[in-house]
Formats: structure tokens, C-alpha cells, sequence
């Protein structure tokens, strides 16, 4: 009898040592799979400004912007961008409207430069100025710093439509970012950035942007069409599609105040 | 001065009322014109300094800036006693001072949305906003609430707002970071001039937390005089006390290399350019602002110099030519004049005396009928949302003519005519006057 009861708690043991140890392998099996599958946060905000840098190119590229505001007529406004990342420039033509066709913006270094054909002057503008009468500003049309520029705060994971992402929390390292808060949707099979808000200095969401198409351009993917919603001004936004984007090399004059003047005449 | 021959000149201008009117009616326009644009001239700059007295809030301002480590500007002051202390030991009067900060916003309301500057004051406290704003909705009392704003009749319009509506606020800090606010309408108050209509007041502790500026911080100190004609000798004063108390300020009389800036040009390129550490201050006065203002009323005073002698280069050609044909009408006469004994000078005298007669009859008539023309623009009223208000008085002409110009104008003229003149008189001087009593016209 008790020679019985022995063996089955023997068994018993060796079972329960048996699942322990096929647990223990199984977790330690695990781990480098799920240490793999939460990606580093500062890498990705790297991956995202990676996707967006034309170092070392010239890139340009035809972007038409369509705003909604409420009670008024929809507009239309078209520029073409060069960027030359390398140098930190870049040029927008407006296009259209036609009223402020030959306008354009040229950024050297730090300094944003406005200028208007009819008085034929330049006036300083800045990196976090509205193109014209859009919700996109200046700095939508560059490449993005947010491994420069922001902290990791905190990182979840939540759906965007049907594909699960990265929730990145962002926190402005200094006090001159546009703005103080951001928070990513990261694509979690592959770096596209989905959606993007924007936050003010008090906590309040000023501005979402959704990047629901992609084209690849020379093995890095870039968002060809950008909804900007206004979340402070409600029922204001801007859809942004990229068409006849190019890196082919651009000659310097372009990046000067001559050219923005030659080619409004 | 010879009377008789004063007389005799006087007779020989009536003699000939229409020429004479018709003289001295071009005189007098010429004079008209010149002194509608002397007197424009003259109250052209008193009346922008007192609108952008009204604007700005006083008649001399201190400013802070700082560098920031990445190179960025930022208007700031962040303790003040010093130069309260500053402002006690210049020894100066004045009337009142005005706190400020200031930022351009976005201004939100179901829809519709304007771009604002706000102007941050203590509302609570302030007399000026009480003694300037005639309120058509809203009350005093509500200046007390946190996020109070004062807005103008026509942006209440724009944005169809009430008192008590809530209105948001886009805006940036100093540093340039976005942020969001949201003030409540206190008071709507009357356009009585385009002045006001672009004011728009808010509470400036609340604007400095939006801004990112501390609550006892702000932007600019305004100082109110008893009149603006001070602030020159006040600036001065002031200046030495705050340099005294070993502030940092930028140089009041600063100029560039090629003189092409007014010394607050100049002092703002400064600002724009140079690096320093800690907060370095700008003091400046409405005139000093206005500085560019003044180059316009230059070239209206010369413009108009100008104008009066090209005219009168041509009324002189005028009536010098009308002179000569008055010596052939009268050569038997000043023949007969000079048989009887008068002399040579005495018949030019008499000449150069009609000319005097006739300048000085015509200057007086165009002084009085610029005068009347004054009186009559000044009664145009304009829109007060017109940009042109600024340079009005209440949203009428003003004009000032400083009396020295006006003496100065009827003297040139009185020596162009005697110029234009003096050809013709010393020909009738010279006439024999055998010859002249044979001539049969």
C-alpha cells in the first residue's frame, strides 16, 4: 500500500518537475523572440526619420494640398518641392492658386525665406508657419527629426484600421520644438508611420495626421497621401498627395533667392 | 519808404482790377497749395505719435531681450526692481505705467476664426482701459475673471460672439511651441477709431502662462507722460539712471555703417545680431519709432518747396512779362513823370513797390483761402476701420502750419516778384524822357 502510494507521488513529482522544466524552456525559448518583437522606441523614431532623409540626394517632388474649412469653398493649393537634405535646404514653388503662383519659400540652414512675386521681396518666415492657406506647415515638407528632437516617454500598442502598431509617446527635449507632445502609430511589421497627433504645451490635441498611402522611392518608403485634421479649428483639413517625387540630382541655383526670383517672372 | 509813390503804385494796380485779380489769383493758388500741404505736414507726425501713443500704451518703453542657448530671441522681463528703482532716481515725472506682453493668436469660435494681436495687461487694475473703452456689451466687473478678454465691436462681429462666449486661442509660447487657450469674452467694446478696432485686451497673467512667461514677467514697460513733447529729456534721464544701476542696454544713439537706418533701426539690428548673456534692455521712445515718420514729413516740406517754386517760376515769367507791357502802356506817363522831376530810382521804386503790393495781396488771400480749404477738409469724416486713421485726428484731417513757414512762404514770394519784376522797372528807370513823351502807342 504504502509502497503504491509512493510510486504515484513519485510520478507525480517527476510530472510536475517534467511541465516546470518544459515551462522553463519553453519562457526561456521565448525570450528572445519577445525581446525582438518590442522593438527598441529610439530605433524606431530613428526608422521613421530614416524613411523621410534624402541625404546625400536631391529630392523633389509635386505636392497638392486640398483644405476643407466649413462654409467655404474648397481650395486647391499645388507646390513643388526640392529638398537637399545633406545642406538642411529646401525650395517650395506655389503653383496654384494661380493668384499666388510664383510665391515660394527657401530654407538655408535655420533661416525660412517668403517670397512674394508682386512686391518682389522676401520676408522672413519659419519652419512652423502654414503653407499658404493649408493646414501643412513648412516643416511637413522636411525630413523629420523626432530622435533629435523628441524623448520616449512611454510605449503601448494599439490598433490603427486593421494593423496593429507601436504607440510611441514623445516628449520635446527643449522648449523650442513646435510641439511639446507627439504621439507615433508605428506600423509593427514593417516602419510606416500611420498616424501622428500633435499636441500643445497644456496637453491639448491640436492636430492629427494620418498617412494612409505609401509609395517606395529608391528603397524607403514615403507617405504619398497626408491627411492633416485640425483638431482646435474644427471641420479644418488639408489632404496632402504626392505625385512626380524624383531624386535625380537638382543643380545648386535652385537653392538660392535668385532662382525663386527667376522662375516667378 | 516813399508814401506817395506807395499811393501812386497802389492807383496803378487798381487801375487794372482784372489783370491784377488774375496776378494775385495765381499767387494766391500757388501760396493755397503750398500751405494746405505745410499744414498737413505739420500735424502729420503729432498725430501718428499720439495714435501709437494710444497703441503701445505710453510715450517711452523699456524692453528685455534674451539669447536663448540655441541662438533664439526672446523678449523678456523677468524682475523688474531695478529698474522701478532705475525709474525713481531719473528723477522724472509721469503719469502712468503699463505692463505688457503681447503675441499674435489665432482667435476660435464655432467655425470662424481671426488673427489677433493680444495685448496682455492687468485689466484689473488698469485705468487706462477704463478710461479709453467705451464698452457697448459686457461690464467692468467681468474684467476680474481669469481669462477675460476685451474685444472690439468688429471682431465680436467677425466671430459673432457675446459676453461670456468662450473664445480659443491658437497660439505660440516665446520660444516658438505651439499652445492652446481659451478666454472668455468680458466686454465688447466701440470702434472709435482704427486704433481701437485693432486692439484686443486679455488678463496678462493668463497670457504669460499660455506665452511661457512667469507671472510676474512680461514684455514691455510703457511709461505714460504728461505730454509727448517729454519723452525725448525722460528717454535721456532714464537711460543714465538704468546704465547707472549697471544694466545691460543697447545703445540709444547706434547708427549704421552707411546711414541708411534711423538709430532705432539700427538699435533693432543690434538686437538681431549681437550676442550677449543675461537680459539686455532697449529703451526707445514713440518719436524714436516714428523716426521714419519724421523723413516723410521732410519730404512733404521739401516736395512742397519744391512745388512752390516750380509754380511761381511760372507765375514770375508771368508777371514779368505783364510788368513790361505796363511800362509801354504807361512810357508816355512815366515820360511826363520824369519831365516834372521824378527821378530814375523813384520810377523803379515805384515798380518794385506794385510788385510788393501785388505778392503780398496775393500771399494773404491764398494763406486765407488754405485756411478756409483747411477748415473744410477737416470736416471729412473717414472710416475709422481705414488704416488711414493713423495718420488723422478722431478720424478727421488735422493740419498744423508752423507760423515761421507760413511767414517763410510770403517772403519768397515777395522776393521772386520783386526779382521777376526788377528787369522790366529798370527799363522803365532808364526810358529818356524826351523819347518817352514822343512814343505814341
Amino acid at each position: 500500500m504504502y509502497s503504491n502510494v509512493s510510486r504515484k507521488a513519485k510520478s507525480l513529482r517527476r510530472r510536475i518537475l517534467s511541465i516546470l522544466s518544459l515551462l522553463l524552456l519553453f519562457f526561456t525559448g521565448l525570450n528572445p523572440l519577445l525581446a525582438q518583437s518590442k522593438p527598441d522606441p529610439r530605433e524606431l523614431i530613428k526608422q521613421v526619420d530614416d524613411l523621410s532623409d534624402f541625404s546625400g540626394k536631391d529630392f523633389s517632388a509635386v505636392f497638392t494640398i486640398v483644405t476643407q474649412k466649413p462654409g467655404e469653398k474648397d481650395s486647391v493649393t499645388q507646390a513643388r518641392v526640392f529638398r537637399r537634405d545633406a545642406k538642411k535646404q529646401f525650395v517650395i514653388l506655389i503653383l496654384l492658386p494661380e493668384v499666388n503662383k510664383g510665391q515660394g519659400y527657401l530654407r538655408e540652414d535655420d533661416n525660412v525665406w517668403f517670397y512674394d512675386p508682386t512686391s518682389r521681396k522676401f520676408s522672413h518666415s519659419s519652419m512652423k508657419e502654414n503653407i499658404q492657406n493649408t493646414k501643412a506647415k513648412n516643416s511637413d515638407f522636411t525630413l523629420s527629426t523626432f530622435a533629435e528632437d523628441y524623448t520616449v516617454t512611454k510605449m503601448t500598442e494599439s490598433m490603427v484600421g486593421k494593423f496593429p502598431v507601436w504607440v510611441l509617446d514623445l516628449k520635446a527635449r527643449t522648449n523650442e520644438v513646435a510641439y511639446d507632445r507627439v504621439v507615433l502609430y508605428i506600423r509593427k511589421d514593417r516602419t510606416m508611420l500611420l498616424k501622428r497627433e500633435d499636441y500643445s504645451v497644456n496637453g491639448r490635441l491640436m492636430r492629427t495626421t494620418a498617412y494612409p498611402k505609401y509609395v517606395e522611392l529608391e528603397g524607403k518608403l514615403l507617405p504619398s497621401q497626408i491627411l492633416i485634421v485640425d483638431e482646435v479649428n474644427k471641420g479644418e483639413k488639408s489632404q496632402m498627395t504626392m505625385t512626380e517625387q524624383s531624386v535625380s540630382p537638382l543643380p545648386d541655383r535652385v537653392f538660392t533667392k535668385a532662382f525663386l526670383e527667376q522662375v516667378s517672372r | 519808404m516813399n508814401l506817395v509813390l506807395l499811393r501812386i503804385a497802389a492807383r496803378n494796380l487798381m487801375r487794372q482790377r482784372k489783370r491784377t485779380m488774375l496776378l494775385a489769383g495765381a499767387i494766391a493758388f500757388g501760396i493755397m497749395i503750398v500751405t494746405i500741404l505745410n499744414g498737413f505736414a505739420g500735424s502729420f507726425v503729432k498725430n501718428i505719435s499720439d495714435n501709437f501713443s494710444y497703441l503701445m500704451g505710453g510715450h517711452v518703453f523699456v524692453s528685455g531681450t534674451e539669447v536663448t542657448p540655441s541662438g533664439k530671441r526672446i523678449s523678456i522681463i523677468r524682475d523688474d526692481s531695478v529698474i522701478m528703482q532705475a525709474l525713481e532716481d531719473s528723477g522724472q515725472k509721469w503719469v502712468s505705467l503699463q505692463k505688457t506682453s503681447q503675441t499674435i493668436a489665432t482667435l476660435i469660435f464655432e467655425g470662424k476664426s481671426i488673427q489677433q494681436t493680444l495685448t496682455g495687461i492687468d485689466l484689473t487694475h488698469s485705468g487706462m482701459i477704463k478710461e479709453r473703452l467705451a464698452l457697448v456689451d459686457g461690464n467692468w466687473e467681468n474684467l476680474s475673471w481669469s481669462n477675460a478678454i476685451i474685444i472690439s465691436q468688429s471682431i465680436a462681429k467677425k466671430l459673432n460672439v457675446l459676453p461670456g462666449d468662450v473664445l480659443v486661442a491658437q497660439l505660440q509660447t516665446i520660444t516658438g511651441q505651439n499652445n492652446v487657450g481659451e478666454f472668455r469674452v468680458a466686454a465688447i467694446t466701440i470702434d472709435s477709431s482704427f486704433v481701437g478696432s485693432i486692439m484686443t485686451y486679455v488678463q496678462l497673467e493668463y497670457l504669460n502662462s499660455l506665452i511661457g512667461l512667469g507671472k510676474n514677467e512680461y514684455m514691455s514697460l510703457g511709461i505714460m507722460l504728461e505730454k509727448l513733447e517729454k519723452s525725448g529729456a525722460f528717454a535721456n534721464a532714464l537711460y543714465t539712471s538704468m546704465k547707472g544701476m549697471g544694466l545691460n542696454l543697447f545703445d540709444r544713439s547706434t547708427k549704421d555703417e552707411n546711414g541708411s537706418m534711423t538709430p532705432f533701426q539700427a538699435m533693432l539690428l543690434e538686437q538681431r545680431t549681437e550676442q550677449w548673456t543675461g537680459t539686455k534692455y532697449r529703451l526707445y521712445t514713440i518719436d524714436d519709432v516714428l523716426a521714419q515718420a519724421k523723413q516723410i514729413v521732410v519730404a512733404i516740406d521739401t516736395g512742397s518747396t519744391v512745388i512752390l517754386i516750380v509754380l511761381f517760376a511760372i507765375v514770375m515769367i508771368g508777371i514779368s512779362n505783364t510788368f513790361r507791357m505796363a511800362m509801354y502802356e504807361r512810357i508816355r506817363e512815366i515820360g511826363t513823370m520824369r519831365a516834372i522831376g521824378v527821378q530814375r530810382n523813384e520810377i523803379r521804386s515805384m515798380f518794385l513797390y506794385e510788385a510788393l503790393l501785388l505778392s503780398l495781396a496775393g500771399a494773404i488771400a491764398g494763406i486765407v483761402l488754405a485756411l478756409i480749404a483747411m477748415g473744410l477738409l477737416t470736416l471729412i469724416s473717414f472710416d475709422p476701420l481705414s488704416p488711414v486713421f493713423l495718420i488723422l485726428k478722431r478720424g478727421h484731417f488735422s493740419f498744423y502750419v508752423p507760423p515761421l513757414r507760413a511767414i517763410g512762404n510770403i517772403l519768397l514770394i515777395a522776393v521772386l516778384t520783386l526779382v521777376a519784376v526788377y528787369a522790366p522797372a529798370n527799363a522803365a528807370a532808364k526810358l529818356p524822357p524826351a523819347e518817352a513823351l514822343r512814343t505814341v502807342k
